[in-house]
Order: C-alpha cells, then structure tokens, then sequence
C-alpha cells in the first residue's frame, strides 16, 4: 500500500463488509481501497503546518481528482495566501511505477517536473513529502498483519507493508491501522530502517456521499517535532470531471 | 702671504687628539719654507691648513692676507686653485690621466679652453724634462718622473704659494736630490713661497727658513 | 659563524646603505615573484573554493562548455542508473547595484531537489517565510542571501535588493539568509541562491541550464557514473568532478601566468645581478682582509665559505623581506588579476582572501637564498683564490683578466652557436627555450666586456664633453668592469625585458587594430552587459527581428559566442550571421578562397577558424573539425583561416544555423548593427534604448566606443606586465646606486685630487653625474640590442605558445626613444646621493694613504 493511499484518499470508506474476519492483510487493504473508490473527488484544502516553536503557517488549496485508486490524476490548486495563488501541483499515478508530478508556477509561467530522485523532499514546507501524495497499487507491496491495537476507542488491524522494491520508496516499511468497523485508515507510521519517520493520523471521520472519509489529516514529522494538519472542507464526490483537464498542457492552460 | 694666527686642530675621535696647539706663524712671499719635526708633531696637518685643505678647530689661517675661516667649500677650493699648488709624497697622480692630462687636469677644472691647457701643460712638461712622456700613464713612469709630473701639475697655474709634502719621502735619494734641484729651479724661475713638509734634515738645510714642530707646538723656528 | 660575526658584520655595518641596497634587490625580486604568485594562485584559489563551495556533495558535473544545453537533458541524467540525483544549475554573475560590492554570484537552483547536494542553512526559522519554499518557488523575485552579504549590506529577511537583469535592474526580496558555511562563504560570501526558472527568465537563457550537479548512487563509482553518462549524453558534454573547471579556467588563463612568470622571472634575475654586483664589489675591496686571513691561515675553501655563507644569510634576511612585502602586494595584484580575468576572459572572480601557501613562501625562500648563492659563487670563488701576497700589496686590481675575458668571450660564442642551432635546426619547442635561455647567458657573459669596449668608446665623447669630468667618469667605468658591468647588465635586462614587452604590445594593439577595422565595423553594438566579453545575460533570438525593425537600421547581425572545449582546451565558438558577415565585413583569409569560404561556411558546409587556433592546434584549412555539441558531434571541414582575436585560445565561426542545430540555443550575446546611410549612430543609439526601454536592459556602444573598450582591455591585460617591468628597471636602477656608491669609495683619492687642486662641488658632482648616466647610457645600448632579440623571441612564444597570433616584428621605437630620457633621468637621480656624499667627505682623509 502506500502513504498516498494514505493521504489523499484514503479519505476513505466503509459500509461494514460480510465475513472479513478471515482477510489477510493484503485483502484488508485492498477492501480499504475499494470502499473510497470513486469516479472522483472535489475539496478544498486548509493546510496548517505546526512547526516546533508552535508557529503557524495557513494555506489553502482547492484539489480535484479523478480516476479510481493507484491510476488516478489529481490536480491541487494553492489560492491562500495571495503570493501562492495559482501555484499548482499536476499528480498522475500509475499502477505500475512512481507518479509523474509538476509543478505550476504562473508569475514565470513555468512547469516544473518534480524528479523522482526529490519525492522525498518535503512538500513545499510542509510534513508531508512528495512521495506522500502519491498512490500506488497494492502489488506494489507486501503486507502482513502484525495483531489487533485500537485507536481512538477503535479496534484495529495492526498492518505492515513492505515496498517489493526497496528503491522506489524512501520508507524501508509502513505500519498501518486500519478500523474493522468501517475499513478506513486510523493511523500510519512510515518508517526509514528501524525509526518512525512520520505519523499520519486520520480524524473527524464522516459518512460524505456514503464515503467513509477523514476530514482532518495530521501528519506529524517525528524527527522535527514540526506537524502539519488538513481540513477537507467542501468535500464533494463524483462530481462531473474530465479527463484532459488533467494534463501538463491544461496545467499551463488552465492558469 | 702665509699667516696663521693662534691656530689649533683638534681631531675628534675615540680620543681627542690635538695635533697643533694654538700656533702662530707668518710665512712671507718667496720664502722656502721647511717644517720638520718626528711622525705625528702635527707638520702634515700644519700643511693642510696652509693649503686649505683642512679647516682649524680654532685660529685663523689668511693667505695673501685673506681670511680661510667662514669661506664655503667651493671658496676655500677657489683659493686653493688660484694661489696654491701642491706636491703630495705618493704624487696623488690620477692612473688613468695621461702625463698631459694630469697635468693639465687645473688648468680644465678652471675651465681653461683645451688649446690654453695643451699649451701650457706640454710647456711644463718641458720644464721638468718630460715633454717626451707626455701620453704616457703615470704607472709607466719611474718614480722621479711620477714626481716631476706632479710638481709640473702643482706648477700648472703659476700658483704663488707651493706646498710640498714629503716629497722626496718617497723616492730614492737621488732622485730626491733632482726633485729638490727643480723645485729651487722653479723657485728661482717663478717666485712662489715655497712650503716643503720633510723630515729629512737634508731638505730642510737648503730652505731659508726652518720650521720644527713637536707635539703640535713649534719647537723652534730657524732662518738662514 | 665565527668569522660571519668578527669578518662580515662589521664590514655590513660598515657598508649599512649599500648592504642595504642589495638586500632590496632581492627584496623586491622576491617581492615581485611571491606577489604575482600569491595573487595568481589566490585568483585560482578563489576560482577553485567558489567552484568548490558550491559544488557541495556534489560529485560530477554536466557541462557542455559554457553554452549551457537543453532542459531535456537533466531527465536523460536522472535515468541514469548509476545517478542518485541530479540537479540544474544556472550560474550567473551579476552586478549587485551597491557601491563597492561589485558582483554577486547568483546560483539558480531547483529548490525542490537542490537540498539533497547544498546545504542551505537558514537564519533563523522564520519558517513560515524562509523555509516555505512555496512562495520562493511562487514569486519570481525570491532570492536568499549568503549571511555575509547581507551583514555586510545589512540586508534582513523581507528587504530588497536590486540586481542587473537581462530586463534590465530589478529589485528582489529577500526570502532567506544562509547561515554561514562553506557554500555561503564562495565568491567572497557575494553569494545569492534564487529559484533556477526565475533565473532562466531574469539572465536571458531561454530554456536552457549551464550545467547538471549530480551525486552517484551508493555503490557506483564515480568513473562508472562518468561513464554511464558519456553513452547517455554523447561526447557532446563534459562530465567531470568539479575540480574540473578549475583546470579550464587555469588554461583559459595560462597565457597570463606565462606572461606574469617570465616579468617575474625577469625581475629576480635582476635582483640577482644587484647581488653579484655587490659581492664582486665587496671581494675586490675586501681583498687585503682576505689576503689577511689567508695569511693567517684561512684556506681557500674557508674564504669561499665565508662570502657564500654571507650571501645567505643576505639572500635570507632578502627573501623574508621580499616575502612580506610580497604578500602585501598580493592583495592588489589580486584585485588586478581578478580584473582582467574578469574583463578579459570574462570570468567574474573575487580573491579576497589571498592565502599564503607555505609552499609557495618556502619555494621564494629558497628562491632568494639560491638566487644569492649563485650569484655570490662567481666572486666567492675568485676571494677564494686571492693571493695572500699580490692581496696586501696596494696598487691596481678589479681588471678582467684576459683569460678570464677570453674565456668569457669563448663560452659566449659557443652559447650563440648553440641558440642560432636551436632556433634554426629544430622545430621542438624545447630547443627554443634552451635557445632562448642561451642567448640570454651570451649577452649576459658579453654584458662586461661589450660595457667595457662600449665606455672606451665612450670616454672621447665624454672627455670632449668635459675634459676632466668627462674622461674620469668614463674612465671609471672601464677601470672597474666588475662593479660596472653587473649593473650595466642589469640595466640591460630590464630594458630588454621594457622592449620585448613594448613590442610586443605595440604589435598586438596594431594587429588588434587591423581586426577592428576590418571585421568591426558595425556602426553600433548592442550588448545585455556592460562589459562586452560577460556572457553571464543574453537577449532572446527575436529581439534581432525587433531590433531591425528600427527606423534608421540597415542590417543586424547576430552573433552568440560561448567557449566550449575543443581537444581539451577552452576555445570560443562564434555563431554569426555567416552571409551577412560577408557582405558587410569579409576578411581576406590567411588560408582558403575568400568566396569560397564563405559561401561554404554561411551554407552550414564548413567552419572558419581563427588564426590563432590554426597555429595553437596546428589546423589547416581542408582539416575536418569535430567540435562536440550538446545536439551531435559536428564535423565540418575547415573552408578558411581568418584574423580573429575574439579569444585568446582560439575561435571557430560557424553560422548561426549550425549553432542554433547543434545547441538549439537562439540565444544572443551581441548585435552587430549597420545603420542606413543617412542615420546617425547617437539617434540610432537613443532609438534603440528607448524601445528597449521598459522590457529589458540593453547597452549600446559605438564602433568608436567598441574600440576604445577593446584597446582599454589589452592595456588592463599589459597592466600588471608594466608594473613589473618598473620594478624591474626600479631595480636596475638601485644597481646604479649600488654601483656609484662603490665607485666613490673607490673613487675617493681621485676625487680627493681633484678637489686638492682645484675641484669645486659643482665638478665633483658632475663627474659622479656623468659616470651615472654613463651607466645608464650603457645599459640602454645594450638593453636595446638585447631587446630586439628578446622582442623576437617573446613575439615566437605569443605565436606558439600563447595567443597563437602572428605578430609582426616591429621595433618599438617610439618607446625606445621616450625610455631613453626615463633611464638617464633615472640613472642621474641614482648618482644624486652618491655624488652628495662624494662632495661631503674630508679631504684630508682621501688624500691619506690607508
């Protein structure tokens, strides 16, 4: 799975299944991925970095997606404060290797390709890394169920994830929970060898077009104490998308 | 023509030496003079200052009735190429400076025209019986002749007071003798006071006036 | 140690001016090659550190020349397996609008990857600001400053400063410091990072970058990394670790260093002649205390180790003056130095730390000390051999021997033979040197008996000038060839060394002046810089279209000029408007047909190369060049050698359409502008300002203006050249003093005589005066013939080794003949205090026998 799963969608899910007490890990998080499938996803975004010294920094964007699980696109549109207006960032997943991103800077009106070798810098200040913002296919991981822990109240599944190859992500594993009542995400660490680098937690959970979603992401950068939370707000789905809006070319265009 | 009133020469040093001791002395126009006296009673720097060579420390030095004292460098020069010659035991020849030239060397620093010098200095030459030697160089010539180049030089302006230091210390007696012949020749020709410096009693027995110095004081002051 | 202390310091103190004088010689030969060193290396030090400091991790770099390459480029770089990340860099220096801070380095950077190879530690977290680099990435005004820059202009987050952009000044806003570290300490601490797009956009490069900053992966080595790359990229890119650079920028700049090392060289050997000067002197007046010693029982060897013993400790006490006087004047030859790299080679530089490499002061000390030795040996030996008996009889001594004379004469001959074989006999460079080396010796060996043959002629003319003055002053000079010659010798180098370097330059400025005529005669020149050879700002391609859509415009020609490597070197690739060129400037090639050249060249179907790359790489016309691009290798024939004095290491003209395939870069460095008949240059000038106006920063120079900048800069490249060259002849000229104070010494019963019947001041003075400029007289006859052969050998070096330009053997008479007033002028300046003093003795002492 993926910390992208993660994030962005992960927003995700649930009507409570039949008679998944006997899944394996994998198929857990394939059901997971399953339930947040939709044709496609409208919010905007308030984005609060906590920094160690307890400054904070607001931002906003508006992000649309399109296109189900682990193949979507997904554009995000920064329009607070005013000196980022416009700033956009073009994400296209594919199933079977790392996402493409861009991204958009109007007053030079430039696009820029964020190379693979910096998906783990940080997200333009923030605790999330460009990795952080991708999906990947679940064949791209190996998973194993490590017990039951609950959060929050909530019964969990404790599940490991594993990337098949080592090179194509900066985290040597994942460690997520997942909540048996609604089969959506409640907490994710990401660990680099044995220390946990990051923590992903997904709160204020509602029930949004019979979607399971988070509307408030926390992520938390253990090594620096700095934490940065997103509040979905207008949170829509299916909302009517096209697909072409979702290239370089109406990325320039559509500045 | 030569007066010196109280004079005295100190020479500073590590110690202050005195080499004369407040000395008077006339010497008249057309006397020969001899000063003698042992090493070191003062007759050599006596001879400096007579020939302006050399400024006293105290006294007054006149030559033909002038004062030296307070004259500037280039004054005290111009007395001395005006009025004095001298003849210097070693002949202070200059080595590179023809017989000629040497002895014309006076008459140009007095910015005499080359024909007036030429002329004068191959008649001095003649004079002292070297007009055959007039292009050699002074190391090609004997000592004697050395010599009579540098009375001729000492002769070249005519000059009216001569002064000789030792001049014969350095030759061998003989020779000596013939130096001490010309200079009474030309005595005799040219009427200058004469100052001879020696401390060989044979010089000084043919002057007519005898001057002995010792420790910086005259001892005694002969004529005949 | 013993005899140093009882023997030779006395006599030293004795001696105290003089002694001095030597060691001043050697202090200012030292001084002089430990100066230009210093700051030559601090220049290059400065060069490498900034290279170094802001390569960070970085482990190799893709350039391809300073052309820069296509964006596309960094992706095929990011795929290859063995890179774990790569990043572009823009480079540009640019004026930083505050007085006294000349240039600041802006490094462009991709913010997003960057941080993996620099370390940008910020001041404090202001995060919100500084660390976001959202809004640096947003706002196209973004820079972030080296601490050190923006204490010293007291600059904090949030202020603005205005640079010079390609649109002209521009002010930016501060969005960060960098704590100070090893990156924010290049370039002087004038360093400012901004966003690599923005600077794409605010120095004119279009979508190109000027190099890719890349780390290896863990496990693959560098070399395999290099490798990679070169199959990846074609042999159109250089790929080298950043030490790289610092090798090109030393060749680009080498022809300089041989310049600056043959003056310096020049100027210690000069100082060597003061030093011989002295000792031939202080043997010869030394004799009786070494006939003394020898009689009590001092061998030879003993005396030799005395005076050689003595010249250390003068070579020493020399050197660790020349030393510090040396690193004083590092500073501002540094300055000057960085000068003409910038205006010359048009690379910014700031040496402002000039450090002292130890290996450096102790090379100079052993320099200065070995330079004493030797010069000590020859009359060392010849204390050695004093006879006890011949040395305390008085009389006669310093003549040259007539074997010594013979011999002397002999060795010289054989010297002659040999450089007239090796110029003659052999093409190698080698036998040229050796050659050039021994017709120096020869002249040198020659230098006393030719002074001395030369001052027999010479005591006529004096002796009828004065006859007493006149012929003691000459006679002086050939009495005592030692303590003449050796500063008649050194006279004579340093005039040989003016005249070689007069010619010289008057022949490249006429040459200059030919080119300029021929092919620069544009009515204007429009420029993104002030200064004409900075290539850091560019103007977009179809700026040429507007630009000739001016009124009173009849042609614009557009050229981009870049240095790439080529064989290894750094050479100029011109691209110009070939047909145009034609047209309206063609230039008679040295090798090739004119119509055919050019009609071949402006077709895209060959190349013309500069005279000065034919003669550097051996090229012929004929020869097939392959020059690596970014976009393929081209190899084109070369249809034509023609004069272009663009750059020293050479250029290649190529149309621009070659250019503009080969590099898909439409970028332009100059225009080239032809007005219409009845247009006149200032109108069009204005013109062409006001409609530039308020997009971009334009400079426009006339052809008169082109000119005089193109003279003011072979003059800044003379300028370092000149000031040694007085030095040099600075101490030829205490040689002189050296001399004449000896020489009264000497000279002291002669002048004693002459004063005793009837010398005035005035006559002293004269004789001094005229054995001075004697000297001097001397000095420049055989300097001037020493010169025409040095003025041959150094326009043979210029033509082979360094700028590869034929440049015609003219004599610099004009020179010449003002130098002649200069060095007796000079020459009598030098007697001043030594007649002074030769008027102030006693009299009574210098008629005394000792």
């Amino acid at each position: 799975m993926s910390r992208a799963v993660a994030l962005w969608i992960a927003l995700v899910v649930v009507l409570a299944p039949d008679g998944v007490a006997a899944q394996d890990a994998r198929q857990i998080v394939q059901e997971v991925q399953k339930r947040s499938n939709v044709r496609s996803q409208r919010y905007e975004g308030v984005l609060q970095v906590f920094n160690a010294k307890g400054k904070v920094s607001d931002k906003r964007w508006v992000l649309e997606r399109i296109g189900s699980y682990g193949s979507s696109k997904m554009i995000l549109r920064f329009t607070v404060p005013a000196e980022v207006k416009g700033v956009a960032l073009l994400v296209v997943n594919h199933t079977d290797r790392a996402s493409d991103q861009w991204m958009w800077t109007p007053s030079i009106e430039r696009d820029r390709r964020i190379a693979f070798q910096d998906r783990s810098q940080r997200f333009f200040g923030t605790d999330f890394s460009f990795e952080d913002l991708e999906e990947r296919d679940v064949d791209q991981f190996d998973y194993s169920i490590l017990g039951d822990e609950t959060i929050d109240g909530e019964s969990c599944w404790k599940i490991q994830s594993v990337p098949r190859q080592a090179k194509s992500s900066q985290y040597t594993r994942s460690i997520v929970w997942v909540r048996k009542a609604t089969y959506t995400f409640a907490q994710l660490d990401s660990y680099i060898k044995e220390q946990v680098v990051r923590r992903l937690d997904y709160r204020d959970m509602a029930n949004v077009q019979g979607v399971w979603t988070a509307r408030r992401l926390e992520m938390s950068d253990l090594r620096t104490g700095s934490r940065t939370r997103l509040t979905l707000e207008q949170l829509q789905y299916n909302v009517p998308m096209k697909d072409e809006d979702f290239t370089l070319q109406a990325l320039r265009r559509q500045s | 023509m030569i007066d010196l009133a109280r004079v005295t020469k100190q020479f500073d040093g590590k110690r202050n030496v005195t080499a004369l001791h407040e000395v008077s002395l006339s010497i008249d126009k057309g006397d020969v003079v001899s000063i003698v006296g042992p090493s070191g009673s003062g007759k050599s720097t006596m001879l400096n200052l007579m020939g302006g060579l050399d400024r006293p420390t105290a006294g007054v030095v006149r030559i033909d009735g002038d004062a030296l004292d307070g004259l500037s460098d280039d004054s005290l020069t111009r007395v001395r190429r005006d009025k004095i010659g001298f003849i210097f035991q070693f002949f202070n020849l200059l080595p590179t400076l023809t017989c000629l030239e040497n002895v014309g060397l006076p008459l140009h620093l007095r910015g005499w025209s080359r024909s007036k010098v030429h002329e004068r200095a191959s008649a001095l030459l003649e004079l002292v019986q070297l007009g055959h030697r007039t292009q050699h160089l002074p190391e090609e010539l004997s000592g004697g002749e050395r010599q009579r180049v540098a009375i001729a030089r000492a002769l070249s302006i005519y000059p009216p007071i001569l002064l000789a230091d030792e001049p014969t210390g350095n030759l061998d007696t003989r020779t000596g003798r013939e130096i001490l012949q010309l200079i009474d020749d030309l005595h005799e020709r040219l009427g200058s006071t004469i100052v001879i410096v020696t401390h060989d009693p044979n010089v000084a027995a043919r002057c007519h006036r005898t001057i002995a110095l010792r420790d910086g004081r005259i001892e005694q002051d002969v004529r005949r | 140690m013993m005899l140093l202390r009882l023997i030779s310091w006395p006599y030293f103190r004795k001696h105290i001016v003089r002694s001095l004088l030597t060691i001043a010689g050697i202090v200012l030969g030292v001084a002089v090659f430990v100066g230009m060193h210093t700051a030559n290396q601090g220049v290059l030090f400065a060069f490498n550190s900034t290279v170094d400091r802001i390569a960070g991790k970085t482990e190799l770099q893709v350039t391809a020349g300073e052309t820069g390459f296509d964006e596309a480029v960094l992706e095929s770089v990011q795929s290859a397996s063995t890179v774990r990340v790569a990043v572009p860099v823009i480079e540009a220096t640019v004026d930083s609008q505050i007085a006294g801070q000349g240039n600041l380095l802006v490094l462009g950077t991709d913010m997003t990857g960057d941080r993996s190879l620099r370390d940008y530690d910020l001041e404090d977290a202001d995060e919100a600001i500084i660390d976001d680099p959202l809004v640096f990435l947003a706002q196209p005004d973004s820079i972030m400053l080296a601490k050190e820059f923006a204490e010293k202009n007291d600059l904090a987050v949030n202020d603005t400063v205005t640079l010079g952009t390609v649109l002209g000044p521009r002010a930016f806003t501060v969005r960060g410091i960098m704590r100070s570290s090893g990156l924010t300490s290049a370039f002087g601490g004038n360093l400012a990072i901004m966003d690599i797009y923005a600077a794409q956009h605010m120095f004119g490069r279009g979508r190109t970058f000027d190099r890719i900053d890349l780390a290896t992966r863990d496990g693959a080595s560098i070399e395999k990394a290099q490798e990679e790359l070169r199959q990846l990229l074609g042999p159109g890119f250089q790929i080298d670790a950043p030490a790289g650079r610092g090798r090109q920028f030393e060749a680009m700049t080498a022809s300089y260093s041989i310049m600056i090392n043959i003056s310096s060289l020049f100027a210690l050997f000069i100082g060597m002649f003061i030093i011989y000067n002295s000792f031939a002197i202080a043997v010869t007046q030394r004799r009786s205390e070494i006939g003394i010693l020898r009689a009590l029982g001092a061998t030879g060897g003993q005396v030799r180790g005395l005076f050689l013993l003595e010249s250390a400790v003068t070579g020493l006490i020399g050197s660790l003056g020349g030393v510090l006087l040396g690193l004083v004047m590092a500073r501002g030859i540094a300055a000057s130095i960085g000068g003409v790299m910038k205006d010359v080679y048009g690379v910014a530089q700031r040496a402002d730390e000039v450090a002292t490499d130890p290996a450096l002061l102790a090379l100079s000390l052993i320099i200065g000390i070995g330079t004493s030795l030797v010069a000590a040996f020859i009359p060392a030996r010849q204390a050695a051999r004093v006879d006890p008996v011949q040395a305390l009889q008085k009389g006669k001594y310093q003549v040259l021997s007539v074997g010594e004379s013979r011999l002397r004469a002999l060795a010289a001959a054989a010297f002659v033979i040999t450089s007239i074989l090796c110029l003659t006999a052999a093409s190698s460079r080698v036998a040229f040197y050796v050659g050039y080396a021994l017709a120096i010796l020869a002249a040198l060996l020659l230098g006393p008996l030719l002074a001395q043959w030369l001052g027999r002629a010479l005591r006529p003319v004096l002796k009828w000038m004065r006859p007493v003055e006149g012929a003691l002053a000459a006679d002086s000079l050939i009495q005592t060839p030692r303590r003449t010659s050796a500063s008649v010798a050194a006279l004579m180098l340093s005039l040989a060394l003016v005249t070689a370097f007069a010619g010289m330059a008057r022949a490249s400025y006429d040459s200059i002046l030919d080119w300029t005529t021929t092919t620069l005669n544009p009515d204007l020149f429009v420029s993104p810089s002030p200064e004409i050879v900075s290539r850091t700002l560019r103007f977009p391609g179809p700026m040429g279209e507007t630009l000739a859509a001016l009124p009173g415009i009849a042609r614009v020609q557009k050229v981009r000029n870049a240095r790439i490597l080529f064989n290894g070197a750094p050479v100029m690739i011109v691209a110009v408007e070939i047909g145009s060129v034609a047209e309206m400037a063609p230039s008679p090639p040295i090798e090739g047909d004119a119509t055919e050249m050019y009609r071949l060249a402006a077709a895209g179907e060959g190349v013309m190369i500069s005279d000065n790359l034919a003669k550097l790489h051996g090229l012929h016309a004929g020869q097939v060049l392959t020059i690596p691009a970014p976009h393929g290798l081209i190899s084109l024939p070369i249809v034509g050698v023609v004069l272009d004095y663009s750059d020293q290491q050479g250029s290649i003209l190529v149309d621009r359409t070659v250019y503009e395939r080969y590099w898909r870069d439409d970028s332009i460095n100059l225009f080239r502008v032809y007005l219409t008949p009845d247009a006149s240059p200032a109108d069009a000038k204005a013109a062409i300002l006001q409609r530039f106006a308020s997009e971009r920063q334009v400079f426009v120079f006339t052809n008169r203006e082109l000119r005089d900048y193109i003279l003011r800069i072979t003059d800044q490249w003379f300028g370092l050249t000149t000031v040694q060259i007085a030095v040099a002849v600075f101490v030829a000229i205490l040689g002189i003093v050296n001399t004449l104070t000896v020489s009264i010494i000497d000279r002291r019963r002669e002048l004693g005589v002459l004063k005793a019947v009837g010398g005035l001041r005035g006559q002293i003075r004269r004789t001094i005066w005229m054995e001075a400029v004697s000297i001097g007289t001397l000095g420049l006859i055989l300097g001037f013939a020493l010169g025409a052969l040095n003025l041959y050998y150094i326009l043979q070096i210029v033509e082979h080794d360094i700028a590869g330009m034929r440049l015609e053997y003219v004599f610099p008479v004009t020179t010449m003949v003002a130098l002649v007033p200069t060095i007796l002028a000079a020459a009598f300046v030098a007697s001043l205090w030594p007649a002074e003093s030769a008027v102030r003795g006693s009299l009574v002492e210098a008629l005394e026998y000792e």
